[in-house]
């Protein structure tokens, strides 16, 4: 959680670096990758993506950041505790999944959202239960 | 804008807002309750002062709650200047908070654009307060009463409306003192009018609309 008053997300750092290009001298490489263009530099993307994936995040930052100011530390712990217990999940991440205490915790569980509808076997991302157990453990 | 007197505050508003020239709303009510005694004056970007207000009405709830009293007046002026200065890069607000509360009594508390949190005996703030803080500084004095400060903001307030463009409609204002909140309403028509431009036609011209005599005769 980080202890901040941020109503929307910030808009990402503008960056651009020639670090992929670069020769032993560290400057661009003129003759294996073509003239410098500013197109392939530019490392950022538009903002609007990285605010709509930030955006639940830091709305329910500003909430336990709130609670954090008005009831002390431990109150934000508690729940980020209580979230994290809950998302234990001990079964194979491919078969279909809803954590219905995660849902309660996180206040979703009377509503219909895009991710009810769009994550589901069908329509969800493709199976490999091996690179999903992986990641899970972290192998 | 807000003015603190002996036993309270007086918060005013214009109750204009305009997208470009189109007014929008022209009865809108500016002074947003926060707490009980405790109102903000909005100015900037009308999505995010409600915004900030929203939030700050919510805080001051739970605060209420834990303490177990009434939040006081720079507690809610700190979270609001909290909000602003933390999302600077975001917003376009200026907000007033003023209020009423037992340990410090009546205070007005500034927020400008960057997030500065600024206490003052009387404050002024959006696109109209630059066409009058030269008629606040030469009026304002300590030690007024009730009537004189509603009489004060009523004058500053209409004065700045009859001058600047996205500034208009009718004047809402709160007084705020331990009794509890007051409100007032004045009406478009019903504003203090002051010089509006008859002395500018020549004494000729004058001398005609009296006699209603198309060709008056002049001296010299």
């Amino acid at each position: 959680m980080d202890p901040s008053f941020r109503i929307v997300p910030a808009s990402a750092p503008k960056s651009a670096s020639v670090s992929q290009t670069s020769n032993s001298l560290g400057l661009h490489d003129t003759l294996r990758y073509g003239p410098r263009m500013i197109a392939t530099e530019v490392k950022t993307e538009g903002d609007l993506k990285d605010r709509l994936q930030n955006w639940e995040e830091t709305q329910d930052n500003l909430k336990l950041t709130m609670m954090r100011n008005t009831y002390g530390l431990h109150a934000p712990m508690r729940l980020l505790m209580e979230r994290n217990i809950v998302s234990a999940n001990p079964h194979m991440p491919v078969l279909p999944q809803t954590n219905l205490h995660l849902d309660i915790l996180m206040g979703r569980d009377e509503s219909i959202e895009a991710a009810d509808v769009f994550a589901g076997p069908l329509n969800g991302p493709p199976l490999d239960i091996h690179y999903d157990m992986e990641k899970k453990r972290r192998i | 804008m807000a003015v603190q007197f002996v036993g309270g505050v007086v918060i005013g508003a214009d109750s204009r807002t305009t997208t470009g020239s189109y007014i929008a709303n022209r009865v809108t009510d500016k002074l947003t309750f926060l707490h009980d005694h405790i109102y903000c004056c909005r100015s900037g970007s009308a999505a995010d002062t409600q915004a900030i207000a929203d939030f700050g009405h919510y805080y001051l709830q739970m605060q209420a709650q834990v303490m177990g009293s009434a939040p006081s007046v720079l507690t809610a002026a700190a979270i609001m200047e909290k909000m602003c200065y933390q999302n600077k890069d975001q917003l376009s607000a200026g907000i007033i908070v003023a209020g009423w509360d037992k340990k410090t009594g009546p205070s007005v508390y500034n927020i400008p654009l960057g997030g500065g949190l600024f206490r003052q005996p009387w404050a002024i703030g959006g696109s109209g307060s630059t066409y009058v803080y030269g008629y606040c500084d030469a009026t304002y004095q300590e030690g007024w009463g009730k009537d004189e400060t509603v009489n004060f903001v009523k004058n500053t307030l209409a004065l700045a409306m009859s001058r600047d463009g996205s500034s208009g409609g009718c004047i809402r204002m709160c007084v705020i003192t331990e009794d509890g909140v007051e409100r007032k309403f004045i009406p478009g028509d019903q504003l203090p009018r002051f010089w509006e431009g008859k002395e500018v036609l020549g004494e000729g011209i004058q001398n005609s609309l009296k006699t209603n005599d198309l060709f008056p005769k002049r001296d010299g």
